[in-house]
């Protein structure tokens, strides 16, 4: 459904002149600084998937999915979605993807909330059954009925972005882009629309593209994740693997019955004692949680103990601290 | 193409109703339009009173030229109000041209209905009012021919201020800081035209002759309303270059849009 091949997208940046004359100089010369926004990336997306897209502010993702969606032309490089160059036939192209932006409306200001998806059902030519089918089934999906009528200036964030997804969705996009969609929102709100998300890529069968820096949203929704940092691919696989590679670092915290002088084992490193109370710190690949749990009931008593599993926050926040991902 | 129009009045409908939400600042706007363009035109009345006429026009006759100049800005601002630079930059800046790019419709009928300044009505009226007086203090003795013209003429000042309008809008993609110059063009060019060419130094004239030949929109057609003579000798066809220059300004200013389209570089998260 989408290939990507070696995409850049290079913005020049004016540098401004400060002080006087500035707006004379800034007029006669300029100066430019190369942004590499998108940095050769690469991926295949299937049809049906729900692609994780992560990376920390400034990393390229809205630049990404700008060119996906055809609102920037790319600096260099192939990129070819639902069989069209996105910024080559945008009236066709556009007319089967929907968009959101976090940050954005595509909503009417002014308009009560109906007034402006009845507008966008002439906009996008949809059949008024299907309109009513799609409008029924998300007013209730995402719970739009009380604010209906209320104009868009006078929404809540989270309650716009509701909006917002149903008019991106009305009229039956193949692909769904998301950029930032939980951004600023509380975590029931959050979690209200991952669940809306879930269900349009299962149901529906909605490709979707989901951009955001909230590790949850990935955690809850995607099975595959991209990472990008500095316009580079650092990540694409499945999470299960990111978690794999990246953190050895599971935790096992044992209640000792007794008192022991020494407490090591084979296969963990021992990372805190407390009283009678240990941490042993293993990594998936060397040991697993009960081979280690049976070698410390073999040599110690136990009263009570609990596994901990790393956070994909914590395993995310290592690849960028510590560059694992760098070639 | 039928889509286009029944979504470009579907567009339309949506701004006149946001408009009228907002009924006092509406009404208000509309006032202080009003009572700008009476107190333009009220100083130049006093002036001309005191003068009975500037180098061969009389009162009547400078209303007649500033009445059509009045009513085909104030037209050109309604039809073009979503281009007007000033407005659109901010749009951009806004990523309110993301949302445009992202919809299945026409670019230019979805920037045309960015707005639509009601207010300007208030300035095609009273220029129309300026216009009728014009009328009266002068004895244009009108053909078929005359008649026809005249709603031509004021289409091509539409058409030719419409393009200045697109042009700067279009400049707003790569810079908000050049639009003041396009703006003196603009504001310049439509307050320029609205006396009689023949009271500017020859440096003026020249420059709105064969730089921008916005000469030829009114004080030409003019000329030939009033059956006035031309002090410059141009040929007998400079009254009848009016839609010329109208329809070429507004295609030229179609085209540098198209190819400022492409070179946007949306901005913002
Ligand atoms: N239109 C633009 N002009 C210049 N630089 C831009 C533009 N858009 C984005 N950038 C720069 O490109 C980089 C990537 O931005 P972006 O794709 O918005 O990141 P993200 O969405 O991951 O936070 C940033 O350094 C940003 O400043
Ligand atoms: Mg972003």
């Amino acid at each position: 459904m989408i290939q990507v091949h070696n995409l850049h997208k290079h913005f020049k940046v004016t540098r401004h002149h400060q002080g006087r004359l500035a707006g004379v100089r800034n007029l006669l010369t300029r100066e430019y600084r190369l942004v590499k926004a998108v940095d050769n990336v690469s991926f295949t997306i299937q049809t049906g998937e729900l692609v994780g897209y992560l990376g920390p502010n400034g990393a390229g993702k809205s630049t990404t999915i700008k060119m996906l969606t055809g609102l920037l032309v790319p600096t260099g490089g192939d990129l070819v979605v639902n069989g069209r160059i996105p910024h080559q036939s945008r009236q066709q192209y556009v007319a089967n993807i929907g968009v959101v932006f976090g940050q954005r409306t595509t909503l009417w200001w002014d308009l009560p909330v109906i007034e402006s998806l009845e507008l966008l059902q002439h906009v996008y030519r949809v059949p008024a059954d299907r309109f009513r089918q799609n409008l029924s089934e998300f007013t209730d999906l995402l719970d739009l009925k009380p604010f209906l009528h209320t104009p868009v200036r006078s929404l809540s964030l989270g309650q716009r972005m509701r909006a917002d997804l149903c008019a991106a969705l009305l009229h039956d996009p193949a692909l769904l882009f998301l950029d930032e969609p939980t951004i600023g929102l509380d975590v029931v709100a959050k979690e209200r629309i991952r669940q809306f998300i879930q269900h349009v890529n299962r149901e529906r069968g909605t490709t979707i593209i989901l951009t955001t820096h909230d590790l949850q949203d990935v955690e809850k929704l995607c099975e595959r994740v991209m990472i990008i940092d500095h316009g580079r691919l650092l990540f694409d696989g499945q999470l299960n693997d990111l978690r794999e590679r990246f953190d050895g670092r599971r935790e096992l915290l044992v209640d000792m019955a007794e008192a022991y002088e020494d407490v090591s084992v084979e296969g963990a490193q021992v990372v805190a004692r407390d009283g009678w109370q240990v941490t042993y710190q293993f990594s998936r690949s060397s040991v697993t949680a009960s081979e280690l749990i049976s070698r410390i009931s073999q040599r110690y008593r136990i009263r009570d103990l609990a596994v901990r599993e790393p956070d994909i926050e914590a395993t995310i926040r290592r690849i960028y601290e510590e560059r694992l991902l760098e070639t | 193409m039928r889509h286009t129009l029944t979504l470009y009045r579907r567009l339309l409908g949506v701004q006149i109703r946001s408009q009228l939400q907002y009924r006092v600042a509406f009404f208000m706007d509309l006032l202080a339009t009003g009572l700008t363009v009476c107190l333009e035109f009220a100083s130049l009345a006093l002036v001309l009173q005191r003068f009975q006429h500037i180098r061969g026009w009389t009162m009547g006759e400078v209303a007649f030229l500033y009445g059509m100049v009045e009513i085909a800005f104030g037209i050109m601002d309604l039809v073009f109000s979503g281009f007007d630079p000033g407005r659109f930059g901010q749009e951009v800046r806004r990523g309110t041209f993301d949302q445009i790019l992202l919809r299945p419709v026409n670019i230019t009928v979805q920037v045309l209905t960015l707005d639509f300044a009601l207010r300007r009505l208030a300035k095609i009226t009273v220029g129309i009012g300026i216009f009728i007086v014009g009328l009266q203090g002068t004895m244009i003795t009108w053909t078929p021919a005359k008649l026809l013209y005249l709603p031509f003429v004021l289409g091509s000042m539409v058409c030719f201020f419409g393009g200045l309008f697109v042009v700067g809008a279009t400049i707003t993609f790569w810079t908000v800081e050049s639009i003041e110059v396009m703006n003196i063009l603009t504001y310049g060019g439509s307050f320029t035209i609205s006396y009689p060419m023949s009271i500017y130094p020859d440096w003026l004239r020249r420059f709105f002759t064969y730089i921008v030949p916005a000469i030829f929109l009114n004080y030409y057609p003019a000329l030939y309303i009033l059956d006035k003579p031309d002090p410059f000798n141009f040929p007998p066809i400079a009254p009848f270059l009016a839609p010329l220059v109208g329809l070429i300004t507004l295609a030229l200013s179609l085209a540098f849009w198209r190819f400022g389209i492409t070179h946007y570089q949306s901005t913002g998260t």
